[in-house]
């Protein structure tokens, strides 16, 4: 769908494909992510008790002053009241974390745990090629021994856990008005650390900036860690966020990540999330991004890693004339399920907001997506357009797909479409004919559609390191071979 | 030598039959021509042949230098020496041309027990064989066919069939969408394969592209059977004549 909407006229999906897809009118008004429905008080599972009553027990040894303190004890009172959300909560309908999560980790307090530069590397896989600044996280601490960053005073790096003590720590922990989500409360009560990047006006930053956070251990933990960034204005950045497992260190895990971006006036930043690490664990994540004038922001999500996972997004456009891509791609398998919640909130006119994710489902693999673009009254000049493809490569595997416009302007372009379809037999037959093998052919095809999405990420290196990932993950499955 | 044995053939899941009963020899050193009318089966036999999905062979064989090819998968076939040039060329976005010809032509040359090739020598190969069809390299650095023009479409079928050295070609309507002067430069590439070690099956609607390359014999198809056979003579008698005997007699 693409043309101009007249006020408040709602979603309408472009579908062209073999499964359902939940298609919903907006909801008026009402613009968070983590909506609680109206609904009467329910019985609190076990891993909600033990998240909180876990929280009064480490709540001593983690980092901050009194300012943090009383962040982190509010957040934790938000959680009791909203609970882990569940599928009668619209914007976690298709997952369902209150009956996903059976039970609460121990949570990380950021004890050390013996790493090694090369295990980091191993675990990197091919993203240790990219020459990057290195802040290095284990288990959601800090660890100044394995980090490099020569940068000298271009950037400021420091660790969360310092900067609790300071007068900004409310700041740091606030919930950029989300207080209705429980995983962000969760993440505000227990982060242990995380990096707080201020880049200063101006700054051209050659090598990219790489937040590694490694899970270790043979005993799985829970690991909350808060990133905030302060680009200033004019300046250039390449950030790389990567959620590994280290080698020899246990499968499972809870993750809690959250990273705040502001993007001040006429500033560029790409911003690319690798989530590759345990598949047992459970990984939630929050970026919640605002833009100054004339920025541009490219965010990129990759996702082959967990059990289970959740990138939520919220972009709000602060300046006009901004620029927003946020893309991905997710190759899920076995009985992984990977959700992509999207909120853009266009709030200032002459925004232009970009959104491409391609998905490969095997198995019984289930890949959500979710995409809601807000423009209020006043934004007037608004171009957005939004599109969700995947491959479902097994009767399986499951894609649900929930578009949503909230348009309140009326001069405006906005469109979004979603599809899902097997492999072209077709391009196989032709591939196939040349001589190329079935499974290399459909390794090739599976490269070229999700190639569409990477091509988004703009550097070489990390466009490259990308394309090698994807293409381990099809070397190590069943999606070569054919059905 | 290809040889067609009373082939039977209907689409998969479908009671109607398409080939009924086509029998065909095309000895090695030679080209032929098959003509027909639309839905006269043409574009079957030639998926057929390359081992398609979705058809069933109900009856009868096809033997690529006495061996059958109906169990084989199409890459098999392909490592054979079997090649079809297709008459609607896919679009593959996201891999480039030369990616897509060399992933291909290793292949080819691993399963016939060649070694691969080096860089520099696959880009010699390419630049000599891309020149004569007139084709610039820059295009080959683009996704496979994606925004491609019917004829470079055609030529970069043809460039394809060079570069894999095929023994058995089987082009499936190569001419149409083609302009006079591309058509042209497909049927020089199309005569400077032509070799006593390659057998060439040409499918075509028109005449025109036979001025261009002459065959040594002319098959009509009709209605799921070879019709008539001839020399080249009997493409411009049909040319006059058109395929209403052959369809009144199929009907």
């Amino acid at each position: 769908m693409e043309g101009k909407l007249p006020v408040g006229v709602g979603s309408e999906a472009l579908d062209e494909q073999s499964r359902p897809t939940e298609s919903r009118a907006p909801a008026l008004g009402n613009v968070g992510l983590g909506r609680r429905e109206m609904n009467v008080a329910v019985m609190k599972t076990k891993a909600e008790q033990a998240l909180t009553e876990n929280f009064a027990s480490v709540e001593d040894q983690l980092p901050g002053g009194v300012d943090a303190r009383k962040v982190r004890h509010a957040a934790i009172g938000r959680f009791g009241a909203l609970g882990l959300p569940n599928r009668r909560v619209e914007a976690w309908k298709y997952t369902d974390l209150r009956s996903a999560l059976k039970e609460a980790l121990p949570p990380s307090t950021g004890r050390e745990v013996d790493v090694k530069p090369s295990d980091l590397a191993a675990a990197l896989g091919p993203l240790a090629a990219i020459d990057a600044q290195q802040i290095v996280f284990v288990n959601g601490a800090y660890r100044e021994d394995l980090s490099k960053n020569d940068t000298e005073n271009a950037i400021n790096v420091g660790s969360l856990a310092e900067a609790l003590s300071s007068p900004e720590a409310a700041t740091h922990l606030s919930a950029e008005g989300r207080d209705d989500d429980p995983v962000l409360a969760l993440n505000a009560a227990y982060a242990t650390d995380g990096a707080v990047v201020r880049i200063a006006d101006g700054t051209k930053l050659d090598k990219p900036l790489l937040l590694l956070f490694a899970r270790a251990g043979v005993e799985p933990c829970f690991a909350a860690a808060r990133n905030v960034v302060r680009v200033g204005n004019g300046a250039n950045v390449t950030l790389i966020e990567a959620f590994v497992t280290l080698p020899g260190a246990s499968q499972g895990g809870q993750e809690n990540m959250a990273t705040k971006v502001s993007v001040g006036e006429g500033a560029s930043v790409a911003h690319v999330k690798c989530t590759i690490d345990s598949v047992n664990g459970t990984h939630l994540a929050n970026w919640l991004v605002d833009l100054g004038a004339r920025a541009t922001y490219h965010g990129f999500h990759f996702t082959t890693g967990c059990k289970l996972v959740r990138n939520q997004v919220g972009v709000t456009f602060k300046g006009e004339h901004a620029q927003i891509d946020i893309s991905g791609t997710f190759l899920v398998r076995d009985s992984q399920h990977v959700d992509t919640t999207l909120v853009v909130d266009h709030a200032v006119p002459h925004g232009t907001s970009r959104e491409l994710f391609k998905g490969v489902l095997e198995d019984q693999g289930r890949g959500v997506f979710q995409g809601k673009v807000i423009v209020q009254p006043n934004a007037q000049k608004t171009d957005g357009k939004q599109m969700a493809q995947v491959l479902m490569l097994s009767p399986d595997a499951e894609f649900d797909s929930k578009p949503e416009l909230e348009i309140y302007a009326d001069d405006v372009v906005c469109g979004h479409g979603s599809t899902s379809a097997d492999l072209d037999e077709e391009l196989l037959f032709y591939c196939r004919s040349r001589g190329i093998p079935e499974a290399q052919a459909r390794a090739l095809l599976i490269e070229s559609f999700i190639g569409e999405a990477i091509e988004k990420v703009e550097r070489e290196d990390v466009r490259e390191a990308l394309v090698e990932l994807a293409g381990r993950w099809l070397a190590e499955g069943g999606t070569a071979k054919g059905t | 030598m290809l040889e067609i044995r009373d082939l039977h053939v209907k689409i998969e899941d479908e009671d109607r039959e398409i080939l009924k009963g086509l029998s065909l020899k095309v000895p090695k050193g030679e080209v032929h021509a098959i003509m027909g009318p639309n839905g006269s089966g043409k574009s079957t036999l030639a998926h057929v042949i390359a081992g398609r999905d979705g058809y069933e062979v109900t009856k009868g064989d096809i033997l690529w230098n006495g061996e059958s090819v109906l169990e084989m998968e199409p890459e098999e076939r392909a490592a054979k020496g079997v090649f079809l040039a297709f008459q609607y060329p896919v679009e593959i976005p996201g891999v480039a041309s030369l990616t897509f010809m060399r992933s291909a032509m290793n292949a080819v040359r691993k399963a016939r027990g060649e070694g691969e090739l080096t860089t520099p020598e696959f880009i010699k190969l390419i630049k000599d064989k891309a020149q004569k069809l007139k084709i610039d390299m820059e295009m080959l650095k683009r996704p496979v066919n994606v925004g491609f023009s019917g004829g470079e479409k055609k030529r970069s079928e043809i460039l394809q069939m060079e570069v894999l050295e095929p023994s058995l070609c089987v082009m499936d309507e190569t001419d149409s969408g083609l302009d006079i002067d591309a058509l042209r430069i497909v049927a020089e590439g199309v005569n400077s394969m032509r070799s006593k070690d390659r057998a060439m099956l040409v499918i075509t609607h028109y005449q025109r592209l036979l001025n261009h390359i002459v065959p040594d014999r002319v098959h009509v198809l009709a209605d799921g059977k070879i019709r008539k056979s001839g020399d080249a003579q009997l493409a411009l008698e049909l040319e006059k004549s058109g395929y209403a005997e052959f369809q009144e007699e199929a009907a």
